[in-house]
Order: structure tokens, then C-alpha cells, then sequence
């Protein structure tokens, strides 16, 4: 009996005493283990974190990881919980703009500074990331990817149509609205189960109308949603919806739900992250381009959304030393080019070589380095409560526009209660 | 329940001479840690966040008294949420409770294929809520979805875009769970029915009594501990709704119930000390309910 249980039995006290005693075994000195806790669970991503974490065990075996991945909804969730805990773990994935601001207001992310100029990061990183990666003159957030948004359409659907590609003016975003309500189709596709796919266009029409800097400003709840300039947003969002611009019952798919309307042809443009790839039939993706949002006052700058992914140290961590380690390779050109190579993310270092990449790649990083102002997306860039009320909001307007007063007034009453709750922390 | 039996009849023995028997209470004592520790313990620390503006990661809870309660009666998804409760809540006792009680009395006869259809309804309660709630969420899509196809083959132009339309969503959700509910309760009532001594049916029939008679005053009164168990656990299913919504919708749509919104607050907003509020107010909801069914089960007990 004994022996049966032997070889075995054995393993298991040497893994449980070795997960027991790991937490004591981190020294000062960042040797010791290191935990890592990410949230790339889809197939490519994953693939993708599991390499860069086996790369980083061979090279330092004193140092190895102690990886975990969690499902992205469960992780979002969690993540509260990893940062207060104690020791929390130590280097966590994470989003960037007011996502990350959350947690580092609340002094649960550590001040990598140090690591950040060692490691040469100010002169590798573009100018705009590195303000993603400061509040003040501290260091907390390391920006590694962005993806970009932008119309996506088909081109074989849009020439039977009779529209042509890229729609530059808001007439004709419009008239492309009619031409396809006259084929029996429909210009856009969105999925709006979870309403976000909504607030790009919200996004994107404040942008063009109002220009960058009101809408930053809007997003840190220091406009009001009952300005004017708001209301001009929404008599936009009307005049799409008069023109029959979206497909019928947007709220009864999600957003990969609905780009089935492109598949089919029933549809022929999409407003979408760059995401939307990984979605669409590779077979189909030779018929699949995308475009600029176009300009609506030309007197503005230009505003795109670019959601950017990144990592931060928890306060708390075990193993600080080891972590800041960690955290220069995440952000080293090496680590970035694969992610560029193997998942087309685009890196935020300036000597990435991206000589290799695919032309719409290529057009992907043009459309972003000649944006006047790169946005993250509306509930990265404004707090938690205000776009959860928001999103309800653009819903409630799309099932009904005549209640925008109504709607509205109530946004800027959360609004100022939330400016106030801020301000009183 | 079995407690309260046994309890019962040493409290009126208990005379002259009381000697406490203290070994129940010394195997009680390590479950009753546990619930202090994870029920009672949370539930109080509830109540007093509700009364704080708390965001989850912050040290300490700054005590605000009754604003998140002012806050919530106001609040017109708070108002969206207790409706489509109650909503689901009439709908609950009486669609799942009327049709389970209807194929329990169906099936307990003995026919062809009996034991299949029994197994086909009570099936969908071995899924998952959230594999329920995908389900139908293809079924009820507008342009693939099951319904909608069917509709079209009948030659409707425009069938409705159920749960992108505002108006119906709730009731497509509400549909999907009496779907579910109905299987769960034409066990309860199986059992109850298989629990019925058949003599009293037989001498009901023997007198002559009808077959309306028969049910109505001789197997519905018995089955009335059954039906009492069926409106409590329908009251409590209905108020506890959440993933179905959270699947489906995530409270989008006007869907909004309370459960999914006090997790919308606390988890998503950061809002801890206003989703405590709320789950103080679903918490107190369901006292009246849950009070409801222990006066029954108490006084039932007494009877005996």
C-alpha cells in the first residue's frame, strides 16, 4: 500500500510544501518567485502569454513565474480583490486611462520609476504612451499595445451598392445610408447587448463635432451633459437613425452576433476595434477594409479611439524587486515585436520593426500616428459609474429619442454627484 | 424542520426536574461558527455598509447614514428593477404553478410514454441558468433565431425583434425562466400526488364524487403542503432572478432586475455602500416571504 503510494504521494508533499514555503522563500534582492496574474484568455492571447512566460522562466530560473490566467470577465471582476490582498500578487494586466487611474489614485500600484528610466523606457516610448504610463511624476501603468478603430466595410458590398469607399463627409455617411435603404439593406451593422459597441459612436460623434479636447474634458466630468454641444451629438445620432443607418433590433445581438449581417451582405460597414478580425471568416477577409470615421467639422482636431493594454505592479507585491524585473521585459522591444508578430497587436516602443507587418496593419498604425489626439474608448476614459449611466442612456435614446431632455438632465445630475464624490475623496 | 420535531416533544416533557442535555448543542456548535462566521457576519456587515460610501479597495468606509437609501428611492432603475420583479413574481406563482400542477396530474396517470414526457420537461432544470439564458438568447434572435424563422416560414413580414425590443425583452426573459420552472414544479407536485393514500381517492370515487369533485376537494387539499413549498419557492426564485438577465441582457433593455443590479453597483460601478443598499432592500423583500413560509411550516408542525 505504501509503496503504491509512494512515488507519487511523494511528488505531491514536495509540490504542496514547495507552494507552501514559496511565499517565504523572496528575497529583497527580486530573486524568488514572482507572481503574474493575466487575463488573455482566448486561444491567441493565450498562446501568446504562455510563450513570453516560458521564455522568461528559462532565462531566469532563480526567478520563475508563477503564472495564472483568468477569464477575462472574472478577471475585470477580481481584480479589486488581487490589489488589496496580502501580498497581492505582483504584476497584473490591466487597461489603461481612467481604468488604471482608479486603482492608482487609491495607492494600490506601485511606483515603478526607477525601473522606467533604467530600463530606458522615456526615450523608447512614443510621447503619448509615456502619458498613459505617468500620473504626475511617478510611473505606475506600462502601456505595451493599442489597437485602433475605424469603419470597417466591404468593399464587393459597398460597389453594389453604388457607394464609394472611404466615406469622407457626414452628407456622405448619410447618402450611403439611403443608398443601401434603397437596396434592402442596411449601411451599418452593431451589436448593442452590451451597449458598448454604442458608445463608440458616441465617441466618435462628439469627437468630430466637438473636437478632442471637449470630449476629454466630458469624460472627466468636467462638462455637462446637458451643454449644448452634447445635444448636437445626439441630433447627429438622430439623423442616422432617420436614415435608417443600422440594422433593425441592434440590442437583440452582440457585437459578433452581428457581424454576421456583414457576412451575409445584409449590411456593409461596421464601427469596430480592430478585434473585429479574429471574428470574420478568414475566407472573407481579402473583402474586408476599413476607413476613417469622417470628418464632421473640419474645424476640429482629430480624435480616435485607441484602447491600450498595459501592466501595473500591485502595491502590495511580494516580490517588488522581482516584479520590476518582470515588468522591463514585459516592456522590452523584444517582447513587443512578438506581440506585434504573432497577434498584430500594435507596440507602443518606437523601435519595434514593423517592416513585416500586413498592409491593413500598416494603415492601422498610419490612421493612429496621424490622429491629433488618440482617445481610449468611452468606459476606459470616463469613471465606471458614469459610463455604465451613459451606455443605459444611448440605448434608451436609441429606443426612443424623444426622451433626450429627460435623458440627459439625469446623466448631469450623476455626473455632478460624481465630480462631487471625487472631489471629496 | 426534523429539529423542531424533535425538540417539540422534550419541551413538554420538561416538567418539574429540567436537565439540559448538552450534546446536541456540542455538535451544533461547529455548523453554527461557520454560520455566523459566513452568513450572519456578512449579512450584518451589509447593513452597515449600505450605510457608507464604500468603493471596494478604499480602507475604510466613510459612514454617509441614509443617503444611499434617498439615492435609491429616486433612482428610476431602482423603480425599473422592483417592477420587473414583481412582474416576474406574478407571472411565477402563477404560469409555472398552474401548468406543473396541470402535467403533474397528467402524467401521475399511467400512460404510453409517460416516464419520457416526465423526463422531457423536468430536463431543462438540469441545465445550468446561463446555458438556459444562451440558449435562448439564439432562439430569440431576430434574424437566425428559431422563432423568428418559424415566423417567417408562416409568411409574417415582420416578426418582432423580442430582445431588442424594449417592450417585450422582460417577457422574453420571464418566458425562458417559467420554461424551466414549470419541469421543476410538476416534480414537486408528482411527488406530493405520489404521496396521496390512494384509498381516499378511491373512496371519494366509491361515494360518487366527480371528477372535478375529486380534485378540487379531495386531492388539492391534500396537496396543500406541496403548493405552500411551490408560492414560496416560486416567490423566492422570482426575487433572486439574476443570471438569466445577466446572460441575456445584463440588465439592458428596461430587463433590469434587483439582484443584477446590486452586482452592477457593487462589482462594476465600485459602488459597494449603494449596492449594499440595494441588497439590504432585496434582503427585506424576501423576509416577508421567507417570514411568510416559516409561520407556515411552524404552525404546521404545531398542529401535528
Amino acid at each position: 500500500m505504501l509503496k503504491r503510494f509512494g512515488f507519487f504521494g511523494l511528488m505531491l508533499l514536495v509540490a504542496a510544501t514547495a507552494l507552501a514555503i514559496a511565499p517565504v522563500i523572496a528575497q529583497d534582492d527580486g530573486t524568488g518567485p514572482i507572481s503574474y496574474n493575466s487575463y488573455a484568455s482566448d486561444p491567441l492571447p493565450r498562446a501568446f502569454d504562455e510563450g513570453i512566460v516560458a521564455d522568461w522562466n528559462a532565462a531566469h530560473p532563480d526567478q520563475p513565474l508563477q503564472h495564472s490566467i483568468i477569464a477575462h470577465e472574472d478577471f475585470k471582476q477580481a481584480l479589486r480583490a488581487y490589489l488589496t490582498a496580502e501580498p497581492a500578487p505582483d504584476v497584473l494586466s490591466w487597461f489603461a486611462g481612467n481604468r488604471a487611474r482608479f486603482f492608482i489614485d487609491r495607492g494600490l500600484i506601485m511606483d515603478f520609476s526607477e525601473t522606467w528610466d533604467s530600463a530606458g523606457f522615456d526615450d523608447a516610448y512614443a510621447p503619448g504612451f509615456e502619458a498613459l504610463a505617468r500620473v504626475d511624476e511617478g510611473y505606475y501603468f506600462l502601456p505595451t499595445s493599442y489597437y485602433w478603430w475605424a469603419i470597417y466595410y466591404r468593399p464587393s458590398v459597398l460597389e453594389e451598392v453604388g457607394v464609394a469607399a472611404p466615406i469622407e463627409t457626414w452628407d456622405d455617411l448619410l447618402g450611403a445610408c439611403d443608398a443601401f435603404d434603397a437596396a434592402g439593406k442596411r449601411a451599418f451593422a452593431i451589436g448593442t447587448r452590451f451597449r458598448w459597441p454604442a458608445a463608440a459612436w458616441f465617441d466618435y460623434l462628439n469627437m468630430r463635432i466637438n473636437g478632442p479636447e471637449f470630449h476629454t474634458d466630458l469624460m472627466l466630468l468636467k462638462e455637462s451633459y446637458t451643454d449644448e454641444r452634447v445635444v448636437a451629438v445626439f441630433d447627429h445620432w438622430q439623423q442616422l437613425l432617420d436614415h435608417n443607418c443600422f440594422i433593425d433590433s441592434p440590442a437583440a445581438y452582440d457585437w459578433q452576433e452581428a457581424v454576421d449581417f456583414m457576412v451575409r451582405g445584409d449590411a456593409g460597414m461596421y464601427l469596430m476595434g480592430g478585434f473585429i478580425t479574429d471574428q470574420y471568416p478568414d475566407e472573407l477577409e481579402d473583402d474586408l477594409d476599413f476607413f476613417r470615421f469622417p470628418v464632421i467639422n473640419p474645424d476640429v482636431p482629430i480624435g480616435e479611439d485607441a484602447p491600450t493594454d498595459g501592466y501595473f505592479i500591485a502595491a502590495n507585491a511580494r516580490n517588488p524587486q522581482g516584479a520590476q524585473d518582470f515588468l522591463a521585459y514585459l516592456g522590452s522591444q523584444e517582447v513587443q515585436q512578438r506581440a506585434l508578430d504573432e497577434l498584430g497587436r500594435l507596440p507602443t516602443r518606437t523601435d519595434v520593426d514593423i517592416s513585416g507587418v500586413s498592409e491593413a496593419t500598416q494603415k492601422g498604425i498610419d490612421l493612429i500616428q496621424t490622429a491629433d489626439y488618440v482617445a481610449q474608448f468611452y468606459d476606459r476614459d470616463t469613471t465606471p459609474e458614469m459610463a455604465e449611466a451613459g451606455m443605459d442612456a444611448f440605448m434608451a435614446f436609441w429606443d426612443d429619442p424623444s426622451i433626450l431632455n429627460d435623458l440627459l438632465a439625469e446623466l448631469d445630475a450623476d455626473r455632478v454627484r460624481l465630480a462631487e464624490e471625487q472631489a471629496a475623496e | 424542520m426534523t429539529s423542531i420535531a424533535q425538540i417539540q416533544p422534550q419541551r413538554a416533557r420538561g416538567g418539574t426536574r429540567r436537565h439540559i442535555n448538552w450534546t446536541p448543542y456540542l455538535f451544533i456548535i461547529v455548523p453554527l461558527i461557520v454560520y455566523f462566521v459566513w452568513i450572519i457576519g456578512p449579512t450584518l456587515y451589509t447593513f452597515y455598509l449600505s450605510l457608507t460610501n464604500w468603493d471596494g479597495v478604499s480602507p475604510n468606509p466613510s459612514f454617509v447614514g441614509l443617503r444611499n437609501f434617498e439615492r435609491l428611492f429616486t433612482d428610476r432603475t431602482f423603480h425599473e428593477a422592483l417592477t420587473n420583479n414583481l412582474r416576474w413574481l406574478v407571472v411565477f406563482i402563477t404560469i409555472p404553478t398552474t401548468g406543473g400542477l396541470g402535467m403533474a396530474l397528467v402524467f401521475n396517470q399511467e400512460m404510453r410514454g409517460g416516464r419520457w414526457y416526465k423526463v422531457s420537461f423536468y430536463s431543462p432544470l438540469v441545465l445550468s441558468l446561463s446555458v438556459i439564458g444562451l440558449i435562448w438568447a439564439w432562439v430569440y434572435n431576430p434574424s437566425l433565431g428559431l422563432i423568428n424563422s418559424f415566423l417567417r416560414g408562416v409568411g409574417v413580414a415582420d416578426p418582432p425583434g423580442w430582445l431588442g425590443d424594449r417592450d417585450l425583452a422582460i417577457w422574453c426573459i420571464i418566458a425562458a425562466a417559467v420554461w424551466r420552472q414549470v419541469g421543476y414544479v410538476m416534480i414537486l407536485y408528482l411527488a406530493g400526488l405520489k404521496n396521496i393514500d390512494p384509498t381516499l381517492t378511491e373512496a371519494a370515487i366509491v361515494d360518487g364524487a366527480s371528477r372535478w369533485q375529486l380534485f378540487r376537494h379531495v386531492v388539492l387539499p391534500l396537496l396543500a403542503p406541496v403548493t405552500t413549498i411551490v408560492l414560496v419557492i416560486s416567490m423566492i426564485d422570482s426575487l433572486r432572478a439574476f443570471d438569466l438577465v445577466s446572460i441575456m441582457t445584463r440588465g439592458s433593455q428596461r430587463t433590469q432586475v434587483l439582484a443584477n443590479f446590486m452586482y452592477i453597483e457593487a462589482f462594476n460601478n465600485y459602488q459597494m455602500g449603494y449596492g449594499a443598499a440595494i441588497a439590504v432592500v432585496l434582503f427585506s423583500i424576501s423576509m416577508i416571504f421567507i417570514g411568510f413560509y416559516l409561520w407556515r411550516v411552524i404552525k404546521t408542525e404545531l398542529e401535528y
